[in-house]
């Protein structure tokens, strides 16, 4: 895996390892120069072992998940990349007819061998081409007459031997070189195992439907040379050429010229660009085209690798959030515990700076610990998640998956995760370093020094300036949103930005005191040591600022006006980089309302945010923009004294009801807006954080009515109040850990609920489509009377009640024009053919199918006429449903198939042009409906490429595209028939054919959404781990806080039960609302998108389902294993010995 | 190393009798305070509480006999931050079983008792310490024990409050006849008391009469 997100893994790998190694260096400075509270820090680490380990259980997740994608990643790229060179072997480049830029009949594409022998010689003396073997490929039925198993679809291949032997020729199993001649046939496995060959077995090729017998002569691998280019049609062989041109009778041409580089089949790849270049201009002015096959197929199991990565990593982003959650909860806690600790530090002289560096000393001792566990329980979960893939949708990938971990995604998921815990625990640090002594030391409820500008607008003004100021960097990006325009605006800003975090570090420090005040203290050192040692980062991104900030800082400390200029006051609101200035220029021992600051800077990168929202049409950018302005809305109140019950309570519901606006009605307003899978993670983290909001800020209220029901319950209603009691008194911790819970539970609720959806609306019972059995017919040997030949076959026809055949017109073949643009959606952008499959039924299969439409043309008023109609007059096609563009929003994809808009019923029919790429006729259709999801499985499923297509009648077909040659069957059995063992009697019969249960395809097509499902869910259920984690060291940390109130409650007559139920409904209570807040919140997101039209063009041809049974569980074992996890601290804090805990101080 | 707190020790206290018990730190106090109310375990010996040994009860039985028969006041006040002052002074009756309607008027009248009824639905943190440490008797008197067990009650108030506090207690016991065990170091409180046991290195090696104490009180003792 080479890229993530676009970005080069190596510059990835580099930028963290670069990161990572100055965290590293930054903790070996403090402790070389601060060496006592360095060790304190780190011997704070073994004083509670059992927490430790849950801190360290906690922390890791972010470095698993991360190590865990990158595996999943290496893996699928490792894997497909080997296959590729399986396959390919030798083989580099590929030269086929241009079809596209040189239309002619199928037959007519085709490249002389003289033509080839030419080429030969021109690039006979080429340093880096080895070897150039035409070649003549055809699909063909075989049938094994030993075994009498056949394959309707086998890719035989042939090429004379002096020109393979370039390529080290066709081998054996084995090794040996095979010669071929006469009617003998190499069979390669995939073949040999479908029909159980051996050497010496005779099989029959069928040509045009005529059996031709050849002998097995070798087993032989699969690759490019014994047919197997596609790994979803592996099954081939190879036969003498001569032979093979007598057979088809095609003369003395090739379908295609394999052409390999100098060097071994992975140094080849090397070369690629250089020959390519030169088979270009060497086929310049032919219809000839190349193609660089192994290096397209490896770019794009880099593609599959980064792509695959890319998913894990997004959907392992609620597990990391609430993982970094964890990290904040934990050291908030223990920073609580230390109290007095620090309080004692610093009273006896310790700086704020040490306290950060002790914090910092303890935290990065679980952070190394917890990234290396983090990184090899990563490396395991991806083991089983290949497993488990592998196991269910294995065929499906066509790959043999073989576990891969590279250096680079390892080092970096490790990296990683260090940085992301050590930003976490740096900014936890710095708070708790923020203590009021005298409060710490006493362990006394922390205390605001009075500010007499609270909640007033002067103080408001100083924390905007504030605010702009020390934000103006992230501000400033924000604003390059918008374009040049933005750019403007957000270049002095960002610029700005680069000096201000070192005006705030040296505002506070003795060098930035007036004179009166000034001790002499020196300047703080560390940043220009940062600068300096840091190659490139620190030179360009420190040392200049801070020498910048240090003499603006020398310049403003002693001049400050007795009141600033009121022009300047209020140019700076206006032209934000002066709010810089104001800020030098104003007192700065008055205190800064840095959480109103804060949210302010916050409100205006929000602006920027929701304007560059709409300025990119980006659904991400403009929600989180706006949710941002929320969040300040509510700061605001509550910075003017409105209650945070109100200011929280009202801010969140209203931007909970935004996010429940159907885009279609956001879009009056806002224009159309696209998103995509991100949508997910910031619906999550918004929704969840106003679900929290709502509830800690209100569940009081409900609180009478829990106890009403606790005293039906006696003598455990002292147990329900203390436990819910307690955790609404620390909101912060309860919020925190309602929040992972929510944020966790959200994402499986959703992902549960709307693969369930998807299921039934293209998996269920209707993608029967009325029919039990569909069947594939060889292009080369078509059926001329289906029914005829099953009778032949001795199938009993008396089960079939209908047949319905369905010629088809792969895309390749097809070439369809929107030509009146009724809809075209992309001005032109994108060239006016477009490729789709076309599929052509007959009277047989009109009468008998029960396919459902959503949306039919005016003047149909029922499926039954749509049907009736296509029956009656030819040139009338149906749309497939992903033909046209979903709408735009959560997860909308851009569908541009035909480059159609929505369709919504009773639209005018309007036509499509259909014109045949051989000879350029073209047939008019007028499209009078569109199919609904389960036809699209309809079709899909029984096809070997799995691709939707146009719905024509036969003769339709026929008319358009004469040279197309696919065919495919459907049969209607009469009740009661087996329809698996039908289809293999089907199949028994018809050597040319094969046949497949349309049940037993789509159980198989559930049972993989059902694997990958389980695979997603099983990752982004990691994240449970992490709430429950927080609520055993919650739960834990309760029982030292409270062990003095514990030994009271037993004194007063508490049950060592009761103590320890006390403390389980306070998880559970904890445990209980995250669930039910994922639950409720995942659910009606879920159920709004599905019925908004949303996902799908309009609501109608969808039933919200809600998998109950799913949800259950995942409700189910996140609370059990909450409850698992707290049981051990309840049951130390009901054996809290009484009169010691009440000593306990 | 076993360190032997209590050697030996005999105290029998009347109903309606307020005892104090005094001593250097160490001596044992607190640990024969918590040995005699149940709350800790002993190697050997008796404890009769109005009959019942509760040295040889299961804990859950001895929990309950706590719950209904004493009475708890600490010199930290150990209320419940989380809960209102009513709620603080239900718990023992809740616990008990009562029903929730009848602790609520108990603990009002309770707290009427110590002068805090319009300070019923404040949290701890919104009182003072004197305020906290009658809701703390409300608590202890509120199932009309049938002893209360008080540990340095006036330990973290200042004099004007531990007076007020002991009065409080003197009241009680005059008004209800209300048995105290008072663990103290401060002569004054011990001089409320009808007698006083001094402990040193785990024994009972004096006892005091009232009037000695006020001697001792009047004399600055203890300050």
């Amino acid at each position: 895996m080479n890229e993530l997100f676009g970005v080069s893994m190596t510059v990835i790998a580099a930028v963290c390892v670069a990161l990572t190694a100055v965290i590293f260096l930054v903790m070996a400075y403090i402790a070389w120069r601060n060496p006592v509270m360095f060790k304190l820090g780190l011997r704070n680490i073994p004083r509670r072992k059992a927490q430790s380990t849950l801190i360290i259980i906690g922390l890791m997740l972010s470095t698993l998940i991360m190590s865990a994608a990158f595996g999943t990643g290496d893996t699928l790229t490792s894997s497909f990349g080997s296959e590729v060179y399986s396959i390919l072997g030798e083989t580099d480049e590929w030269i086929s007819w241009d079809a596209q830029e040189h239309p002619a009949p199928r037959e007519a594409q085709v490249i002389p061998i003289a033509t080839v022998d030419e080429w030969k010689q021109q690039l006979a003396g080429d340093p880096d081409i080895e070897a150039i073997v035409p070649m003549q490929r055809e699909t063909l039925p075989v049938y094994n007459t030993r075994t009498r198993l056949n394959e309707p679809s086998a890719r035989i291949v042939s090429f004379r031997g002096d020109d393979a032997a370039a390529l080290g020729g066709l081998r054996d199993t084995g090794g040996a070189p095979v010669a071929l001649s006469g009617n003998g046939i190499a069979v390669n496995e995939d073949l040999a195992e479908q029909i159980d060959a051996r050497v010496g077995d005779t099989l029959q090729l069928f040509y045009q439907g005529q059996p031709v017998e050849f002998t097995v002569v070798a087993i032989v691998p699969s690759n490019v040379l014994s047919g197997a280019v596609d790994p979803f049609a592996m099954r081939g062989g190879t036969v003498d050429f001569a032979t093979f041109v007598q057979l088809t009778g095609r003369g003395d041409v090739a379908d295609s010229v394999l052409v390999s580089n100098v060097g071994g089949p992975r140094d080849g790849l090397q070369r690629s660009d250089v020959v390519t270049e030169r088979l270009e201009r060497l086929l310049e002015g032919t219809p000839y085209r190349v193609v660089s096959l192994k290096k397209d197929l490896v770019n794009t199991a880099e593609l599959v690798g980064s792509a695959f990565t890319a998913v894990f990593v997004v959907f392992g982003l609620f597990s990391i959030a609430a993982g970094i959650l964890l990290i904040f909860l934990i050291f908030v806690m223990l920073a609580a515990e230390r109290k007095p600790e620090i309080g004692m530090a610093r009273a006896v002289g310790a700086k704020r700076r040490q306290v950060v560096e002790s914090f910092l000393a303890e935290g990065m001792g679980y952070d190394l610990g917890s990234a290396l566990v983090g990184l090899f329980a990563g490396m395991g979960v991806t083991l089983l998640m290949v497993r488990v893939i592998e196991h269910f949708g294995g065929d499906s990938l066509g790959l043999n998956l073989s576990v891969q971990f590279t250096l680079r995604s390892m080092v970096t998921a490790f990296c990683l995760g260090v940085i992301a815990t050590f930003l976490v625990i740096l900014i936890a640090s710095w708070r708790a370093s923020r203590i009021n002594i005298t409060a710490a030391i006493r362990d006394l409820p922390e205390s605001n020094p009075i500010d007499p500008e609270a909640s007033t607008w002067r103080g408001y003004y100083r924390a905007a300036i504030n605010g702009i100021a020390a934000f103006s960097l992230p501000v400033g990006f924000a604003f390059f949103l918008f374009g040049p325009p933005g750019m403007a605006l957000g270049l002095p800003l960002a610029l700005v930005g680069l000096i201000t975090p070192w005006f705030y570090v040296l505002r506070n420090a003795d060098f930035a005191a007036p004179r009166s005040r000034r001790t002499g203290e020196p300047l703080p050192r560390w940043p220009w040591l940062v600068g300096l040692f840091v190659p490139v980062l620190g030179w360009v991104l420190v040392l200049p600022w801070y020498a910048i900030a240090i003499l603006l800082v020398r310049l403003t400390r002693d001049r400050k006006p007795s009141a600033l200029p009121r022009w300047l006051a209020v140019a700076a609101l206006l032209v934000w980089p002066l709010a810089f200035v104001v800020a030098m220029l104003q007192n700065w021992r008055v205190r800064v309302p840095w959480t109103a600051a804060t949210a302010i800077a916050f409100g205006i990168a929000g602006v920027a945010l929701t304007y560059g929202g709409l300025d990119r049409d980006s659904s991400f950018f403009f929600l989180a923009g706006v949710s941002t302005l929320f969040l300040w809305a509510a700061v605001t109140l509550r910075y003017f004294g409105i209650s945070e019950r109100l200011a929280f309570t009202t801010t969140s519901v209203l931007l909970l009801a935004l996010w429940y606006v159907p885009s279609s009605w956001l879009e009056r307003v806002t224009g159309p807006l696209n998103g995509d899978i991100e949508m997910f993670f910031l619906s999550g983290i918004v929704m969840v954080t106003c679900g929290v909001f709502i509830v800690v800020y209100n569940a009081d209220i409900i609180l009478p009515a829990l106890a009403g029901i606790g005293s039906r319950f006696g003598r455990i209603m002292p147990a329900i109040k203390t436990a819910v009691a307690y955790p609404l008194t620390s909101r912060f911790r309860t919020g925190m850990t309602m929040a992972m819970m929510g944020l966790i539970v959200f994402s499986l609720v959703m992902m549960s609920t709307i693969n369930e959806n998807f299921s039934a609306l293209f998996l269920s019972d209707e993608a029967r489509g009325g029919f039990d059995v569909v069947g594939l017919v060889n292009e080369n040997n078509p059926i001329d009377d289906l029914e005829a030949a099953l009778e032949r076959g001795g199938v009993d026809t008396s089960r079939i009640e209908a047949v319905g055949v369905a010629r088809v017109a792969n895309q390749e073949e097809v070439e369809v024009e929107n030509r009146d643009g009724y809809v075209n959606t992309d001005e032109g952008e994108i060239a006016p053919f477009s490729r789709i499959k076309v599929f052509g039924v007959d009277q047989g299969f009109l009468a008998a199918q029960e396919l459902k439409l959503k949306f039919r043309a005016a003047g149909y008023d029922t499926d039954e006429a749509i049907w009736a109609a296509l029956a009656a007059q030819p040139n009338l096609a149906l749309l497939p449903a992903d033909a046209t563009v979903a709408q735009q929003g959560f997860g909308g994809g851009n569908n541009q198939r035909l480059r159609l808009k929505p369709l919504a019923d009773g639209f005018e029919p309007f036509t499509l042009d259909l014109r045949d790429p051989g000879t350029g006729e073209v047939v008019t259709v007028t499209v009078i409906g569109q199919l609904k999801e389960s036809a699209d499985t309809f079709f899909a499923i029984g096809s070997p490429d799995f691709s939707t297509g146009l719905l024509v009648r036969e003769d339709t077909l026929q008319r358009a595209f004469p040279a197309a040659r696919g065919e495919m069957f459907f049969l209607k059995l009469a009740p009661g028939t087996d329809s698996e063992e039908f289809a293999k009697t089907v199949e028994a019969a018809l050597v040319q054919a094969s046949a497949d249960s349309l049940e037993a395809l789509l159980q198989e097509q559930q049972r993989q959404q059902t694997g990958f499902l389980l695979v997603f869910q099983g990752f982004m259920g990691l994240g449970l781990i992490v709430g429950i984690a927080a609520l055993a060291v919650i739960a834990s940390r309760a029982v030292v806080e409270r062990r003095q109130q514990i030994g009271m409650l037993r004194a007063i007559g508490y049950q060592r039960s009761m103590v320890a139920l006390s403390f389980l409904l306070e998880s559970a209570f904890i445990a209980v609302s995250g669930i039910l807040l994922g639950y409720v919140l995942g659910l009606s997101l879920a159920w709004v998108l599905f019925t908004t039209g949303e996902f799908f063009d309009e609501s109608e041809s969808v039933d919200f389902i809600v998998p109950w049974l799913q949800l259950t569980v995942i409700a189910a074992i996140a609370f059990g294993a909450s409850m698992v996890m707290t049981v051990l601290p309840a049951r130390s804090a009901s054996r809290v010995p009484v009169a010691e805990a009440l000593r306990y101080e | 190393m076993q360190v032997q707190a209590l050697r030996g020790v005999t105290l029998q206290v009347r109903k309606g009798e307020m005892v104090a018990v005094m001593g250097p730190s160490g001596c044992g106090k607190t640990t024969l305070l918590n040995c005699f109310s149940g709350l800790d375990e002993f190697d050997s010996g008796t404890v009769l509480v109005a009959g019942h040994d509760i040295a040889h009860m299961p804990d859950d039985r001895k929990t309950e006999f706590r719950a209904r028969e004493m009475g708890f006041v600490f010199q930290t006040y150990n209320l419940l931050p989380v809960l209102t002052a009513v709620e603080n002074v239900e718990l023992p009756l809740i616990v008990s079983g009562t029903r929730p309607r009848v602790a609520r008027e108990m603990a009002l009248a309770a707290l009427e008792r110590v002068g805090l009824r319009d300070r019923a639905h404040q949290r701890p943190a919104q009182l003072s310490g004197g305020q906290r440490q009658r809701v703390t008797i409300a608590r202890a008197l509120v199932n009309h024990p049938s002893i209360v067990w008080a540990d340095e009650p006036t330990g973290a108030l200042d004099s004007q409050t531990a007076r007020e506090i002991m009065d409080l207690f003197v009241e009680l016991n005059a008004a209800e006849q209300q048995t105290c065990v008072i663990v103290t170091h401060d002569p004054k409180v011990a001089a409320c008391c009808h007698r006083t046991i001094q402990m040193a290195d785990g024994l009972i090696v004096r006892e005091d009469s009232r009037e000695a104490m006020q001697a001792v009180a009047a004399l600055g003792g203890g300050e």
